[in-house]
């Protein structure tokens, strides 16, 4: 059964790739394929660097605690991707029900579902570290080490998966079907709040002085993970046994792997039948909104300066924002991580930065946390702001307007947001640093208008990429408009601060007032963020006039 | 009211619509039948301007939908099969937003929205989001936003589906109501009944080409035999072959 369902999925993938026949999916396979050979080659090129470096220069390294952390690591992955998997399946997605209808036991179904998602994951581990592997077989004049590998990657993720998947099975019985997607984006972003936090807490590069320069490498102090009781210390085990050739030591953990594995499997198959059997909640009564409520949202149903049609697009984007938990997240994340990564050392950082003094300098160091909430928001509001629409694009391709107005109503419901944000943080950034009230004003300016191109040009790259077929907030964006998007962000942020170190090094070197040099610098940066913007505009525009509503 | 002149629409070597010509009048409760993938609903997305033609033109509300289609969209309502409609809304923020994209002036559109709901029975769940709602109120409040901005124009793509007998006799009597204005309604279906009772022309499409026009008079005469119901006609039209359902049929249980 669950190699019937994995040659399911197996054509599935061949069929919207390879036998698409659609030229974007072609040269998109294609692409993938590229980059897959160009990661392999680097993979192996570092792999056999390393080799060669081990050799000169033995180093002291504990195998069994480095593996059984990545295992670790690894198992983290495993039980995000495992419960995703797992919940989509049950909650969102029909499938289930239809293979559920065959004349088949339910556990023989739900077991086919376990080792098809066993199956899959170990591709995907051979396809991150098939070429490291091959390359430490051939250094290691060791052909079997490749297979012994590829058996640890299919009976590691076992115990994951089938726990996960009962787990789910117990979990549905008290989250209804209508809440699904919500609870599957609020679990990601408490896994990677806690992914993030653990990596500060626990790895030595972070956890001392925030970013130390010159420390010695070293791992992070999680002496759980190599534990003989745990399934990461015995694939740790395995995996350095493998690797050292000590073939009895490796045999002995694997076995004990595939023992744990397969009690773990035949119990959790018999589990995930009698759960499945014993139902779960279908459906909950409609949310009911206080009368209140929605008169208080009636009420602000305009924006000031913004004619009906651009106000009611940026009034609508802003309500599908902030109500569903998916996208509220786009908003809310960019300003966690700031916290995270820069609220947790900030005492050090400001010490740093107040330093240098007054100055444009100084000014516009404050505004480096504003560039990465400008680079999140940016990219996640401004590609995606097209796409927001899905499948219900009818609605505004049927009326009377015109694509350009679509964009321009895309750019203001992208923008607004993004540069109120930019703005306080850069305020209070610069209040906290003190380089000056003039240096701190242009330095707010520079980046309120910065951030209004820059999003602008995302909506119009996002109009070029725009996905209206969607069903998962996820799928939203285009890979290939995220890869332009970051690509072009960081060209306008490197040519931005090109432009005003040159405008300083000419103050100094020809004697014009500084601030002259400045404004100049200013001037032209934020014409050519906006000349580009018009472009993407342009573009997207274009793309859009050529959409047909299927 | 309406007119087209050798529409065509090929995506690739499949050609969904050819060569369609049609002449719907104003106050015409105009039936636009075919069997599944005949082409019924592209024709209907060419005439709303979501699908552009391969060839051939379309006139609606006197405007041609692909020179003019902003002037031509203004006058149209459209109600597609199967609505995709913003789900964290509310169906009364989703009519507000309706109303202002076709440009209807704030205090008339909150009346209109306020009236739409009364009739579609809809204003105790107003407030609620439209993810709460079955397919039969979400194909309510499609058609009330389709007539919100009052159009000349009211296009239908199989607006029966879901809705319970009550509901369904209710949208029977609205687009009578909205043809007797002198407007025009035109509606793909399935169920010919409706059909049957309600149209004043007919047109029946099979393989993207048009097998038949006109009244149901016309169609029985067509086919020379009076009488005959709209099944009937729809049957012989567009050569569905009873006899060899049954064989398959008998050779699955052998």
């Amino acid at each position: 059964m669950g190699l019937l369902l994995w040659r399911a999925q197996l054509r599935m993938f061949i069929n919207q790739t390879l036998r698409s026949r659609q030229a974007g999916r072609l040269a998109g396979t294609i692409t993938g394929a590229a980059v897959i050979v160009l990661a392999w080659s680097w993979e192996v090129i570092i792999t056999w660097a390393g080799v060669q470096a081990s050799h000169r220069v033995p180093m002291r390294i504990d195998m069994v605690a480095l593996l059984s952390l990545a295992f670790l690591a690894y198992t983290a992955v495993l039980i995000f991707s495992s419960l995703v998997f797992s919940l989509n399946a049950l909650l969102l997605n029909a499938d289930l029900d239809l293979l559920l209808a065959a004349p088949r036991r339910v556990e023989s179904i739900l077991a086919g579902r376990m080792v098809a998602q066993v199956l899959r994951l170990l591709m995907l581990s051979l396809l991150f570290t098939a070429p490291a592997l091959l390359v430490l077989a051939i250094a290691n004049q060791s052909p079997l080490l490749l297979f012994a590998f590829t058996a640890l990657y299919f009976l590691y993720p076992v115990f994951v998966v089938v726990i996960i998947s009962v787990l789910s099975l117990l979990l549905v019985r008290f989250i209804p079907v209508g809440r699904g997607r919500e609870l599957l984006t609020l679990f990601g972003v408490a896994l990677a709040l806690g992914i993030n936090l653990l990596n500060f807490l626990l790895n030595p590069a972070l956890r001392d002085s925030g970013f130390r320069r010159g420390a010695p490498p070293s791992l992070p102090d999680v002496p759980a993970a190599s534990a003989p009781w745990l399934p990461s210390g015995w694939a740790g085990r395995a995996a350095a046994a493998i690797l050292s050739g000590n073939w009895i030591t490796a045999s002995e953990w694997l076995l004990v792997m595939l023992a744990v594995s397969a009690v773990i499997f035949a119990i959790g198959t018999v589990l995930s039948g009698r759960l499945y059997l014993a139902g779960w909640i279908q459906a909950v009564p409609p949310r009911r909104r206080l009368p209140a409520l929605a008169r208080a949202h009636q009420r602000s149903g305009a924006v000031p300066l913004l004619d009906p049609v651009l106000a009611s697009i940026v009034i609508k984007d802003w309500r599908m924002r902030t109500r569903d938990v998916a996208q509220l997240v786009r908003f809310v994340m960019p300003v966690v991580f700031i916290f995270v990564i820069f609220g947790l050392r900030w005492p050090r950082l400001l010490s740093s930065v107040r330093s240098l003094g007054e100055g444009p300098v100084a000014a516009m160091l404050g505004l480096v946390p504003v560039w990465v909430l400008l680079f999140s928001l940016s990219i996640s509001l401004g590609l995606t702001a097209v796409s927001l629409e899905g499948k219900s694009i009818w609605v505004y391709a049927a009326s009377p307007n015109s694509t350009l107005r679509l964009v321009q109503g895309k750019c203001w419901s992208a923008a607004l947001p993004t540069a109120t944000l930019v703005a306080l943080v850069a305020v209070a950034s610069e209040i906290v640093i003190r380089p000056g009230w003039l240096w701190a004003t242009t330095a707010v300016l520079l980046a309120i208008a910065l951030a209004a191109a820059v999003t602008t040009l995302m909506v119009g790259i996002g109009a070029v990429f725009a996905r209206f077929d969607w069903t998962d907030a996820r799928r939203m964006m285009h890979p290939a408009a995220a890869f332009i998007g970051m690509g072009l962000f960081s060209i306008i942020s490197a040519a931005s601060a090109l432009l005003l170190g040159i405008s300083i090094a000419l103050a100094g070197a020809t004697g014009l007032p500084l601030f002259t040099t400045w404004l100049a610098a200013m001037a032209v940066s934020i014409g050519g963020a906006v000349a580009v913007a018009a472009l993407g505009i342009l573009f997207g525009n274009q793309h859009l006039r050529e959409l047909e509503v299927l | 009211m309406l007119s087209t002149r050798l529409l065509t629409k090929r995506y690739g070597s499949l050609t969904a619509v050819e060569d369609l010509d049609l002449e719907v009048s104003g106050g015409e409760l105009f039936g636009f039948l075919g069997p599944n993938g005949a082409g019924k609903t592209t024709t209907i997305k060419m005439l709303v301007g979501l699908l552009r033609p391969t060839s051939g033109s379309a006139r609606v509300a006197g405007f041609d939908i692909m020179a003019e289609p902003e002037k031509a969209k203004a006058r149209i309502g459209y109600v597609p099969d199967a609505a995709t409609l913003y789900d964290k809304l509310s169906a009364r923020e989703f009519l507000e937003f309706s109303g202002d994209l076709y440009h209807v002036e704030r205090r008339l559109r909150d009346r209109r929205v306020e009236t739409l709901l009364k009739l579609f029975d809809l204003q105790d769940r107003g407030n609620d989001f439209l993810s709460g709602y079955s397919r039969g109120m979400r194909q309510k409040v499609s058609l009330a936003a389709a007539l919100l901005h009052d159009p000349q124009v009211l296009f239908l793509d199989e607006p029966t589906v879901g809705l319970d007998p009550q509901s369904a006799r209710q949208m029977k009597d609205i687009l009578q109501d909205f043809c007797r204005e002198g407007k025009t309604v035109f509606f793909s279906t399935h169920i010919l009944e409706i059909a049957e009772r309600m149209c004043t022309r007919l047109a029946i499409i099979n393989h993207g080409r048009l097998v038949a026009i006109g009244s149901l008079q016309d169609l029985r005469h067509m086919v020379g035999q009076d009488g005959q119901s709209l099944e009937q006609i729809f049957l012989e039209l567009t050569g569905s072959r009873e006899e060899d359902v049954s064989a398959v049929l008998r050779g699955l249980e052998s």
